[in-house]
C-alpha cells in the first residue's frame, strides 16, 4: 500500500521503479495459461447473456486467432484493427494479434446512432495513413464499409466461432513470444474522432511498467476484480480494466457500453453479483448512475474498494451526491477516488490514496480567474477543485507557462509529464509527435496546478470538448455545421456547457443563420448531421444573426468570448424567468 | 385498433414531455426523432426508456431499441409487447 504519500516530493527520479521480470505480453498470457488455466479471466454481460471465459480458454482461442491471422498474411509488425462489440471475440482477436507479433488497435464500434456508411467514410483517411494489414469485424459491417468507402480494399477477417475449428497449438512459438520489451505492442487511438485520431505507440515495457506502478499505487492484485462498461478503444477501458486484468491475472466483468448507457443500474448489479473490488468511471457516469437508478433500490457494494473518477474533470458535488445516494450500499467518500491519466502515459499519471477521502482545495475565486490557486478568503467567492493525487512512482509532473518556464506550486499552467512509461510517439505522425513530446516531456494540453505534491486539473488549452468521457475537437464539429445550407459557412462555434441537470458537458453550437432561415429546421439539420457523422447528440443550436459572433483581434471567431457571451445570456434569461 | 394506437402514442408523448421538459406548444408527431427534440441525447434517452417502462409496466428489449426510426415506431413496439404479454 502507498498510504501516507501526500507529503512526497513532486519530482521523482526514474531509478526507483521496479522493472518487471516478464516484459512480453504473449509470454505473460502463456504463464497465466500454465499456472491458472481454470481461473475466470473475463465475464461478458450483454442483453441478459452471461459468458465467462477462463485464462485457459482465453489463451487457446487467442492462439487460434494468431494462427488464422497468419493464414491471412498478417506478419509481425503489421497493424490489425479490431472493430467488435464487447464479446469474447474482442479479447481473443486482440490478444491473438499480439501473439502473432502484430500491432493491434481497438477502434470504436459504430454507434447505433451513427449512419454506418458515414462511420466508414470518415475512417477512410485514417486507414490510408496507418495502412492496417487487416480489420477484424463482423460480416454485417462489411457492406457498410463498402458503401462508405467505394474502393474499400483493406483485408478483413470475420469474427466467429469457426475460427476455433482448428484449435491453437500451445506449443507453437508464434512471433509474439519473441517480442522485445521495446517493440511496439499496440496502438491506442483515443483522441479526436475519425481521421484526426492519433495512434499512441505503446511498447511492451511501457505497458508492463505502468500496470506494475499503478497496481502498487492502488494495491491491486490477483484477489481484486473489476466491473466495467467502458469501451476498450479508450485508455481507461483498455489499460486500467482490460490490460491490467490480463497482466495481473484478475477477473474482469465487462458490460456492453451501449446497453449500460440505457440501463446504468447494470453496473451496480455486476458489482454486487460478482463482488468486484475496482471500477473506473468518467465523471458524468457517476451522475448518470445516481440520476437514473430507481430511488428505492439498494445494492450490496461492500466488496468495492474504489470507484475511480478519470478522464473528465472530477467535480466535488458529483462525489457528494454519489456518496449520499450509495452510502448505505457501502460506498462512502473514502471509496471515491480520482486518477489523472492519458494514453500517452499508457494510463495513469497520478492517483489519490485508496481508502482515504480525496482532498478538495477551496480556492479564492478571483485569484483563480487570474491563474493562481490561493486559499479561499472568508466571505469571498470560492472555487472547489478536486485533487487528482500525487504522481505514480517514477512519474514527474511539471506545470509550465507558454514559454515552458516551470511554474511554482499554486500557479496554473500547462501540465507536462515525464515518465518511465511514456509513449514513443504517434504512429506515422512524426510532426505531431515532436509538437507534443520534447526532451522526454509530454505537453498534455491540460491546465492545472501542483499543491503540496498533489495535482489539480482545471481545464484544457486547446478546443477539445470532453463529452461523456469521449474527446471531440470543436473544429471537427464546426466543420460539420458548415455543411448545413441554412447557416453561414465558417460562422459558427461549438462550445461545451455544463448541464446542471445531468452533471455532464453538453455541446452547444452558436451559429449565424442566412437571412430568413427557419431556425427550428436549422437546429434539426445540425443535430442530425452531427449525430450521423460523430454519433454525438448535441444539446442545442443557438441561432444568431449575421455578424453577431464575437471575433478576436486577428479576425478569428473566439470560442472563449462567445462562450462567455452565451453563458451570460443564459444566466440573464434564467434570472428573467425566475423573476417572472 | 386505431384508438389503442392513438392512446399508446399519447401516453408516450406524455412521458416525452415530462422527460425532456417540452412545452405544450412543441408538437410531437409519429415521425419525430431525437434530432427534433432539444435535450434528447444519449443520457436523457436512458431517462426516457425508464419513464416508458414505468408508464407501461414492461421492459423494452435492448436489441430492438436502436432499430426504432421515430417516436411512432417506439409506440408500435410498446403495443406489440403489450399484445405479446
Amino acid at each position: 500500500m502507498r498510504l501516507g504519500n501526500l507529503g512526497v516530493p513532486q519530482v521523482f527520479c526514474h531509478g526507483n521503479v521496479q522493472i518487471s521480470r516478464v516484459l512480453c505480453i504473449a509470454q505473460r498470457l502463456r504463464s497465466l495459461y500454465r499456472s491458472d488455466p481454470d481461473r475466470i479471466a473475463c465475464t461478458f454481460l450483454a442483453a441478459g447473456r452471461v459468458e465467462s471465459i477462463t485464462f485457459g480458454e482465453l489463451y487457446r482461442r487467442s492462439l487460434a486467432y494468431a494462427r488464422r491471422l497468419g493464414e491471412e498474411g498478417v506478419k509481425p509488425g503489421d497493424v490489425v484493427l479490431v472493430i467488435l462489440q464487447h464479446t469474447p471475440h474482442l479479447a481473443y482477436s486482440y490478444l491473438g494479434a499480439i501473439l502473432a507479433g502484430a500491432i493491434p488497435s481497438f477502434m470504436p464500434f459504430p454507434s447505433p446512432k451513427q449512419r454506418p456508411e458515414l462511420y466508414w467514410a470518415d475512417h477512410q483517411a485514417l486507414f490510408a495513413r496507418i495502412e492496417p494489414r487487416l480489420i477484424v469485424t463482423y460480416a454485417r459491417n462489411l457492406a457498410d464499409a463498402r458503401a462508405g468507402i467505394s474502393d474499400f480494399s483493406v483485408p478483413t477477417l470475420v469474427a466467429g466461432d469457426e475460427i476455433f475449428s482448428i484449435p491453437g497449438d500451445p506449443e507453437i512459438e508464434y512471433a509474439g513470444f519473441a517480442a522485445s520489451p521495446d517493440d511496439v505492442a499496440c496502438l491506442q487511438h483515443s483522441s479526436g474522432t475519425t481521421s484526426l485520431k492519433k495512434g499512441v505507440m505503446l511498447t511492451h515495457r511501457a505497458i508492463f511498467d505502468e500496470v506494475s506502478a499503478y497496481s502498487r499505487a492502488i494495491d491491486f492484485g490477483p484477489s481484486d476484480s473489476i466491473a466495467s462498461w467502458l469501451p476498450l478503444y479508450h485508455d481507461m477501458g483498455f489499460i486500467a480494466c482490460f490490460m491490467a486484468s490480463m497482466l495481473e491475472g484478475t477477473h474482469l466483468v465487462q458490460l456492453d457500453a451501449f446497453e449500460w448507457t440505457i440501463r446504468p443500474h447494470l453496473l451496480l448489479d455486476a458489482m454486487q453479483d460478482y463482488r468486484t473490488t475496482f471500477c473506473w468511471l468518467p465523471n458524468f457516469a457517476f451522475s448518470h448512475i445516481a440520476n437514473t437508478v430507481p430511488a428505492q433500490r439498494r445494492w450490496d457494494l461492500s466488496a468495492v474498494r474504489a470507484i475511480i473518477d478519470c478522464s473528465e474533470p472530477c467535480k466535488k458535488e458529483t462525489f457528494d451526491r454519489f456518496a449520499a445516494r450509495f452510502g448505505e450500499c457501502g460506498i462512502g467518500p473514502e471509496t471515491l477516488q480520482v486518477s489523472y491519466a492519458m494514453a500517452e502515459n499508457v494510463f495513469a499519471v497520478t492517483q489519490t490514496t485508496i481508502g482515504r477521502p480525496v482532498r478538495v482545495a477551496a480556492l479564492d475565486g478571483a485569484a483563480f480567474a487570474s491563474g493562481r490557486a490561493e486559499p479561499a478568503r472568508p466571505g469571498g467567492p470560492q472555487i472547489a477543485v478536486v485533487s487528482c493525487g500525487p504522481p505514480l512512482d517514477g512519474v514527474e509532473i511539471r506545470v509550465r507557462d507558454e514559454r515552458s518556464t516551470i511554474l511554482p506550486d499554486g500557479s496554473i499552467g500547462e501540465i507536462a509529464v515525464a515518465s518511465p512509461f511514456l509513449f514513443t510517439g504517434y504512429y506515422k505522425l512524426p510532426q505531431k509527435t515532436s509538437e507534443r513530446l520534447r526532451d522526454g516531456w509530454y505537453a498534455t494540453g491540460d491546465m492545472g496546478f501542483l499543491l503540496e505534491g498533489e495535482l489539480f486539473v482545471t481545464g484544457r488549452i486547446d478546443d477539445m470538448l470532453i463529452v461523456n468521457g469521449r474527446n471531440y475537437y470543436a473544429h471537427e464539429i464546426e466543420a460539420i455545421v458548415n455543411t448545413v445550407p441554412s447557416l453561414l459557412p465558417g460562422r459558427n462555434v461549438a462550445i461545451g456547457v455544463d448541464d446542471p441537470r445531468s452533471d455532464a458537458t453538453s455541446v452547444v453550437v452558436l451559429a449565424e443563420c442566412v437571412a430568413g432561415c427557419d431556425a427550428g429546421m436549422a437546429g434539426r439539420e445540425v443535430k442530425r448531421a452531427i449525430l450521423e457523422r460523430l454519433g454525438l447528440a448535441i444539446g442545442s443550436l443557438v441561432p444568431l444573426a449575421a455578424g453577431e459572433l464575437i471575433k478576436t483581434t486577428s479576425g478569428k471567431i473566439s470560442r472563449t468570448k462567445n462562450k462567455e457571451l452565451f453563458l451570460e445570456r443564459a444566466l440573464r434569461s434564467a434570472g428573467a424567468s425566475d423573476g417572472s | 385498433m386505431e384508438a389503442e394506437r392513438d392512446e399508446t402514442f399519447g401516453r408516450v408523448t406524455v412521458v416525452m414531455r415530462r422527460t425532456f421538459r417540452l412545452p405544450e406548444n412543441v408538437e410531437i408527431e409519429r415521425g419525430t426523432t431525437s434530432a427534433d427534440v432539444a435535450g434528447w441525447d444519449s443520457l436523457s434517452h436512458a431517462l426516457l426508456i425508464m419513464g416508458i417502462e414505468e408508464e407501461f409496466g414492461l421492459t423494452l428489449p435492448f436489441d430492438k431499441m436502436y432499430d426504432l426510426a421515430n417516436v411512432g415506431e417506439l409506440a408500435d413496439l410498446i403495443r406489440s409487447l403489450q399484445g405479446a404479454g
